[in-house]
């Protein structure tokens, strides 16, 4: 990996695409610092694979210069470890909203943290579906009245920072596009760390969110992590400051792994070293089943 | 002599009766006979009945056969349970454990009486030579091998290979088991000898099921990723691949579920590789959603379904050749993939070779489709020359092509050059929203006609492939079988057996199930009067299929049933010569004056 002078500007990461999203949504700010955590990390466009779902915050692999794959909902993460596995040399990004992650493609995210390959999987979570037009989604506070929940919502949501930490997700962060600096730092920390590395962008809808959860709420309520002196190689103390997703918006890195564990392609690759003195030549790989 | 000898055996868990088909077969193969094992299990995880049928010839064996010349019960009890599958008749030899307590000629052989009937004390033999009953099956080995003259020395150096690990004594307690099983036939002479005629040069030969020479095909094929989730009866693809791929630098992803598995084995094909996943019916319903993405998306991938009997669990220990309809029809959209089919083990690593090679080809996946039949029954293979292969690699960008590169562009023959991640002023959006043809998203309802038209339009060439079918038999019989899959190999035989008694017959075997070629089939009902579409399914879905793009000739009819039991050529013989007799019947009725 390159890792010294910039090769790209963040402009360069910028398609000629015109996103869809609503003028103010959250998103906008979400790829701006993804152009500059992409610059600041050095690697050119044609290196790096951008994997998303379904929903508003899955087309963001398009708005990027970036070889892209905007697939089914809920699968960016398996394409995105297949993509790693076969070549490793990627830097490999995958991206969503919290319905594609959490709900739908939810049963993927544990596996893909067991297996740790190093991928940065970049959530946009809403606490709504949007694209749908504003449906309850796994991430909505309790009692939330949507077109599906006209009563109020009667489900817990889901914590994300939890279900990640509690797989062991050697790589978390939390931030808001009301602080772009800030989350395009953890983007980059994210992409240079040597493992799966989740972030959770609180990224607001400003079409069907509520008012809270807007921009200009976020720069009131949010709190900086590093302010409140938080360490982040503490799993307890990370446990412990994500149970307030929900009540508080915490950013900033929530847990970093000190010791980072080998990633699944690095165990991969040394497997195929030590396997691959016993191969057969293709052609010759039906020998296998010749009788004496 | 003997020349083809049909050979069933029954017993419960422990007494190792598969394991000594194994022997069987694997001694048969260095004998250079040809043979096929098929297994058969009662539902238990462990324990519980188990079967196996081996039938082996001096020539080419077509499918697993009928009734039994020879009856091995262990059990008697165990043995019936498996009913169809080990049919004893007139011509069965029946050798039973005298322990069974019930005398085979007591129990529902209603209106059979076997040819002869051995009952032998084989467990006692066993405690006697070996000191155990475990040495059960290795008496029965060398019952076998006294009675039907069937490779004694082979069978002996196999087991003392075998247990040569196991130390000397394992050894010789076996050989003792073995000649007590060769002392007790000759003593017992059958009544009309039944020795099998021995090979005069016996050549080198392949010992596999249709799994594993799927698995293998793939490796020569250049496939490199498998993501794949375990369900019977494909999960030995996986298992095999697990074993090799990553000699050659390869990878298998054991994923959380099917649709991971197919996910990741799309992604590693977007990266660059060729790729595969394997399942079976209940997989291929959750791989359908990322099967309709590689389709749009226009990405290699071969997508290998092992089938059983279904719908929903269905049977899954069992064939069946049900999931026609969803391999062909199971996206939403219009969606048009090649679907193959092999018929045979050897057959399966030539369809695996071209799955591969269409799949990169075409820029689509491709669907094989095994049957439980082919992919679980052991088979003596003759030695396959890979030389004859050709392998295709996609076709990508060159470097004038990539100065102003568009992924999707609509060329003439509908294939575009395809990039991978990595590949400089390639960068391209893959997606499964309709796109342009540089790939940006797009609502255009013109775009969308053009580039369904050349997602049609790449497979035209595909009709070209007359390869991809054989007609055998008499050519210019008006008389014709149909036939896919396992089945084909008993409509092979069918064939022969019709020929025999006069009936002359022709037989077409489409490797390529979809899309239907319709001029190879209209050419061949030219000449054709009356015939059979021979499938293992409820609804005839080879039959039914057929109709929708060709006039099937109306006496040419669906002779389908669903499955479990595979045909018997027999059965196929008799139905071909009641069609004929009905149509006789009708000509003659039509020749009749009218009062």
């Amino acid at each position: 990996m390159q890792a010294t002078a910039p090769v790209c500007a963040p402009k360069d990461f910028k398609s000629d695409l015109k996103p869809i999203w609503c003028p103010g949504c959250g998103d906008y700010g979400v790829v701006q610092a993804i152009y500059r955590a992409l610059a600041a990390v050095g690697r050119l466009p044609h290196e790096i694979a951008f994997i998303s779902g379904i929903g508003c915050s899955s087309r963001i692999p398009g708005y990027t210069t970036a070889y892209g794959f905007n697939s089914v909902h809920g699968r960016a993460l398996p394409i995105a470890q297949g993509i790693k596995m076969a070549n490793p040399d990627l830097l490999v990004l995958a991206a969503g909203g919290d319905g594609d992650g959490f709900s739908i493609g939810g049963g993927h995210l544990p596996h893909a943290i067991r297996r740790n390959p190093d991928i940065t999987y970049i959530v946009m979570d809403n606490q709504i579906y949007g694209l749908t037009k504003g449906q309850l989604s796994p991430t909505s506070p309790k009692g939330l009245h949507t077109v599906t929940s006209g009563y109020g919502s009667l489900e817990n949501p889901v914590n994300p920072l939890m279900y990640v930490l509690s797989y062991g997700a050697p790589f978390v962060a939390q931030g808001t596009p009301a602080d772009l600096p800030g989350l395009a730092e953890m983007i980059e920390e994210a992409i240079r760390y040597p493992g799966f590395a989740f972030v959770n962008v609180q990224s607001p809808c400003v079409t069907y969110g509520e008012e809270e959860q807007q921009i200009k709420a976020h720069k009131a309520s949010m709190k900086r992590l590093s302010e409140l002196g938080h360490d982040p190689s503490e799993l307890i103390r990370a446990l412990d400051v994500s149970q307030a997703y929900g009540t508080e918006l915490h950013t900033g890195v929530v847990y970093r792994n000190p010791a980072p564990p080998p990633t699944f392609e690095a165990l991969v690759r040394a497997r195929q070293q030590e396997l691959a003195p016993r191969a057969l030549p293709p052609e010759r790989i039906l020998d296998l089943f010749l009788q004496e | 002599m003997t020349r083809d000898l049909i050979i069933g055996m029954a017993g419960s868990g422990g007494d190792g009766i598969v394991s000594a088909g194994e022997s069987l077969i694997s001694a048969c193969a260095a004998e250079g006979y040809h043979a096929i094992m098929t297994k058969s299990f009662g539902s238990q995880i462990r324990g519980g009945e188990s079967s196996c049928r081996v039938r082996l010839a001096v020539d080419e064996v077509l499918n697993p056969g009928g009734a039994l010349d020879v009856a091995v019960a262990l059990n008697w009890e165990d043995f019936l349970k498996f009913g169809a599958e080990l049919p004893v008749a007139g011509k069965t030899v029946v050798i039973y454990e005298e322990r069974t307590g019930v005398a085979p000629d007591r129990l529902p052989l209603v209106g059979i009486t076997p040819n002869e009937v051995f009952a032998v004390p084989i467990g006692e033999l066993a405690r006697k030579t070996a000191g155990t009953e475990r040495a059960k099956n290795t008496v029965v080995l060398g019952l076998l091998a006294g009675w039907f003259g069937i490779a004694e020395d082979a069978i002996r150096r196999g087991f003392r290979k075998k247990f040569a690990k196991k130390g000397a004594e394992l050894v010789e307690a076996n050989d003792r088991a073995f000649e007590a099983g060769i002392e007790y036939a000759r003593e017992h002479p059958l009544a009309v000898s039944r020795k099998m005629e021995s090979v005069p040069t016996p050549g080198a030969k392949l010992l596999t099921d249709g799994n594993d020479m799927c698995a293998a095909a793939a490796i020569f094929a250049g496939c490199r990723f498998f993501g794949g989730y375990p369900i019977t009866p494909s999960t030995e693809v996986m298992q095999f691949l697990s074993r090799e791929i990553w000699k050659y630098g390869g990878t298998t992803l054991q994923a959380e579920d099917e649709i991971a598995g197919i996910g990741a084995a799309l992604g590693a094909s977007f990266a660059g590789l060729k790729a595969m996943t394997a399942t079976s019916g209940p997989g291929m319903s959750l791989k359908s959603e990322i099967m309709g993405l590689a389709t749009i998306a226009e990405l290699p991938l071969v997508i290998v379904n092992v089938q059983r009997g279904g719908p929903s669990t269905g049977m899954p220990t069992k064939s069946e050749q049900s999931d026609l309809f969803q391999a062909v029809f199971s996206a939403h959209g219009d969606v048009v993939r090649p679907v193959l089919a092999p018929t045979t083990v050897a057959d399966t690593f030539d369809v695996t070779v071209e799955a591969f090679n269409l799949a990169e080809q075409y820029q689509t996946p491709v669907i094989v489709l095994s049957d439980q039949e082919l992919a679980q029954r052991k088979e003596i293979v003759d030695p396959i020359d890979t030389a004859r292969f050709e392998l295709v690699e996609r076709r990508r960008p060159t470097a004038s092509e990539l100065e102003d590169y568009q992924r999707f562009r609509l060329t003439d023959s509908g294939i575009s050059p395809i990039s991978q991640p990595g590949v400089k002023g390639g960068n391209y959006l893959g997606a499964g929203i309709e796109h342009n043809e540089h790939g940006d998203p797009t609502a255009s309802g013109s775009v969308h006609a053009r580039m369904n038209e050349k997602r049609f339009r790449k497979l035209n060439s595909l009709r070209r492939r007359e390869d991809l079918f054989t007609i055998e038999g008499e050519r210019e019989s008006p008389l014709a079988l149909i036939s896919w899959g396992s089945t084909a190999g008993v409509c092979r035989e069918a064939m022969q057996l019709a020929a025999e008694k006069g009936l002359k017959v022709k037989l077409l075997v489409p490797r390529l199930l979809y899309p239907v070629n319709e001029d190879i089939y209209r050419s061949f009902f030219t000449s054709v009067q009356a015939g059979l579409v021979v499938e293992q399914s409820h609804q005839g879905q080879l039959y039914r299929l057929l109709r929708m793009f060709v006039d099937v000739p109306a006496d040419v009819r669906p002779f389908c049933r669903s499955g479990a039991n595979p045909f018997r050529p027999l059965e196929i013989v008799d139905h071909l010569r009641n069609l004929v007799l009905s149509l006789q019947r009708r000509l003659q009725e039509s020749l009749q004056p009218q009062e």
